[in-house]
């Protein structure tokens, strides 16, 4: 029998903005939908965004309510402390001897650190990092026997979906290009969970806006 | 076929040294191959060729002289610290072949070629250069091939063969515990027992006639 005093379990919800068009979502942009379906989102608020919150939630009209089953489930806490932890892992790289093989640039650092707001934004897992020297950093995550990597280096970003059987996507973005829009990160993420994205570029892109037409 | 020339079907070793190819316990094949840009635009790693690491124990013990010597280093930089020790943990296997198809390989459009060329460095006369060329039209950033570059080389990788060194025995919880599975399967001496004992008297020969060169 469940102990109410002591537990508490919520329902997995996912508040979106009415903009999205909620019917036809495609699933990889659902945040959460990192790992394909079967992954529930719990968010932990504080509490002076809750009265926002709840104003939001009276309007049904612009609520999307999308309930997920099973595990696992990534506590907002979980991806902070992950975050936090890559945080203190990209400081001390930077502040490695000029000397050492694996100390970052500054710009590579600053870049990074704005992927890196942007993927705690969005929800993603924090990464594992390596790097091939000053000028760039890898973003890595492994989900079965692929890898989804993001290159980062101070001007230009490039992503690379990796099977054991082969390469399977790459694209590369200048700096701004992410900085401008996070739909460079919603390819990438729809890219990696398997879902079909109607116009996906593999290459470099020159001009953003070529996707999101 | 020249002497020193690397043949299709030969091995070449990638020796796994912690923590360097480590993040905390976990190995990273990312960080085992380091790639080094060359004044010319290419791509440099060192790799073990066969010819010169024989039998099992040739090639861990070129892995414990190199964790040996990467420690040294450190002491004489005045650098070490004993948590970062050096610790040969294994060394997993790639075909010649394997490496020269990089340069035909799907979605690595930019690299022109991929050779092994044989160079005896750091009184290692197994040391081989892994170098690639790229074309210098890509559309693709230097650093991002980098990356699959290493992706592409890690699925082709065979292993691994675990070891503990001499020096390393009082370790309990050593790393070579923690090295995974290679994507192409374990590492099998596939030479027929005539070729091992070939390769194992070349071997002897050539480094008897390369330590009285020097």
């Amino acid at each position: 029998m469940f102990d109410y005093s002591t537990k508490i379990y919520k329902q997995a919800l996912i508040v979106l903005d009415s903009s999205f068009g909620a019917l036809e979502l495609p699933p990889a942009l659902i945040p959460g939908s990192y790992f394909g379906s079967g992954y529930s989102k719990v968010a932990l608020y504080e509490p002076s965004l809750m009265d926002s919150m709840n104003t939001t939630m009276d309007m049904e009209s612009q609520i999307t309510r999308t309930i997920f089953s099973g595990a696992p489930v990534l506590w907002n806490s979980d991806l902070s402390q992950g975050y936090q932890e890559l945080g203190e892992a990209l400081g001390e790289i930077t502040e490695l001897d000029e000397d050492d093989d694996w100390r970052i640039d500054p710009p590579v650092y600053n870049a990074a650190r704005y992927v890196a707001s942007e993927l705690m934004r969005m929800s993603f897992p924090a990464p594992r990092i390596f790097n091939h020297g000053p000028k760039s950093i890898v973003f890595n995550w492994s989900s079965g026997t692929n890898n989804l990597y993001l290159t980062i280096s101070g001007d230009r970003m490039s992503a690379l979906i990796s099977s054991p059987e082969r390469i399977q996507r790459r694209i590369d973005y200048a700096a701004n290009q992410l900085i401008d829009s996070p739909l460079a990160l919603f390819y990438i993420e729809a890219a990696y969970s398997g879902k079909p994205v109607e116009r996906w570029v593999t290459g470099a892109i020159s001009d953003l806006q070529e996707l999101s037409a | 076929m020249k002497a020193d020339q690397i043949g299709e079907q030969d091995s070449l070793f990638r020796h796994v040294v912690f923590p360097l190819a480590f993040g905390g316990r976990a190995f990273q094949w990312d960080k085992t191959m380091k790639l080094f840009d060359e004044p010319d635009g290419s791509i440099l790693a060192s790799l073990a060729w066969e010819r010169y690491v024989p039998t099992t124990a040739h090639i861990h013990a070129y892995g414990c002289r190199l964790a040996s010597r990467m420690n040294a280093d450190q002491q004489k930089k005045d650098k070490y610290r004993e948590k970062d020790r050096r610790i040969y943990s294994g060394a997993y296997q790639l075909r010649a072949d394997h490496i020269r198809a990089l340069a035909t390989t799907n979605g690595l459009e930019e690299v022109l070629s991929a050779e092994v060329i044989h160079h005896v460095e750091a009184g290692e006369i197994a040391h081989t250069d892994l170098r690639i060329t790229l074309k210098r039209d890509s559309e693709f950033g230097l650093e991002g091939t980098k990356t699959a570059i290493l992706a592409c080389l890690w699925n082709a990788c065979c292993g691994p063969l675990v070891h503990k060194c001499d020096c390393d025995q009082e370790i309990l919880q050593h790393p070579s515990h923690s090295l995974p599975d290679a994507p192409s399967g374990p590492y099998r001496d596939m030479r027929p027992y005539l070729e091992r004992l070939w390769y194992l008297l070349r071997f002897h020969v050539c480094s008897w006639l390369w330590r009285k060169k020097l």
